[in-house]
């Protein structure tokens, strides 16, 4: 038998939301210091002049950085997991999960990222353990030229 | 270890992409969390994560694919780039671990003029057992 998802959580597919970032030097360093990334491109600008990119770029997968709403904490679920996937299901805990990120554009320093993020689809599964729910969300990652510099698809899986 | 970067016509099925090993703690899940702005509290409440029947605070999937990432990068170094990365998290991984990154060309293709490489991955811990795998495309420069 299909496991039914609540109407109120299927309301919320394609709700886009949009949020812009600016990166600075930083936070490319930081998130390098972060993921245990020492490569210099990520802080050495001598060095990075010597490379392909004659600057300072982020590590492919940073714009994980701005993936997440920075609502206050109180706007956050108890278990402070992402507003994005803020979804009324009958299951709470996060498990495992996957993601699809494709990368056009390598990021620098003064790039104006617009965020738009979506809910792409929620559906459900039987596992061993019971029911799985899956929330399916769709981040692209615009630069100050408008070109699709990233995109995300990154799927969270949801059981009781 | 590698000695010297790949080239793209050197390239054949099968070749290994060596290896990159991480060992993530406490600190490090915190620091991600803390530049991702991601507050889940499975992240760095052990209370929270023992209720929800998790073995320990875990490392974000996020983490695990930018641990892909560099190994990736390791291993193309100034010869191209990342195009797409695909993972899935199949077995929690927690501090203390030792998380081994593997992976080998399973796929060598032009599109568009554009040379690529597909590439299977996966990382396993310290008991051999699978936490992730996926897929990755990257794009040498010509």
């Amino acid at each position: 038998m299909e496991i039914e998802i609540p109407a109120e959580a299927l309301t919320l597919i394609g709700v886009e939301k949009q949020v812009e970032y600016e990166v600075i030097k930083r936070d490319i360093k930081r998130f390098a210091q972060a993921i245990g990334d020492h490569n210099p491109l990520y802080y050495d600008e001598d060095y990075a002049m010597t490379t392909k990119y004659k600057t300072i770029v982020a590590p492919p997968l940073f714009c994980h950085a701005f993936a997440f709403e920075d609502v206050p904490i109180e706007n956050l679920q108890a278990d402070g997991s992402p507003k994005e996937i803020d979804v009324p299901l009958p299951a709470k805990k996060m498990v495992g999960g996957a993601s699809v990120f494709e990368n056009y554009i390598r990021i620098k320093p003064g790039d104006k990222i617009l965020v738009k993020a979506k809910i792409k689809d929620i559906y459900a599964k039987r596992g061993k353990s019971g029911e799985l729910y899956f929330i399916v969300l769709e981040t692209c990652f615009y630069n100050q030229a408008n070109e699709l510099a990233a995109k995300e698809t990154a799927t969270f899986v949801k059981r009781i | 270890m590698k000695n010297s970067p790949p080239e793209w016509d050197r390239i054949e099925i099968g070749t290994k992409l060596g290896e990159l090993v991480k060992k993530p703690d406490s600190r490090q899940i915190f620091m991600f969390s803390a530049i991702t702005w991601n507050r889940h509290a499975i992240h760095y409440d052990r209370q929270r994560a023992l209720s929800e029947g998790l073995p320990n605070v875990v490392v974000q999937r996020a983490l695990i694919g930018n641990f892909f990432a560099q190994f990736l990068e390791q291993w193309i170094e100034a010869n191209g780039d990342i195009l797409r990365l695909e993972w899935k998290v199949v077995r929690s991984a927690i501090p203390g671990d030792t998380l081994t990154c593997h992976g080998a060309v399973s796929k060598k293709h032009m599109e568009r003029e554009k040379k690529l490489v597909t590439c299977e991955i996966e990382m396993t811990n310290q008991n051999s057992e699978y936490i992730a795998s996926g897929e990755a495309t990257l794009i040498f420069d010509s």
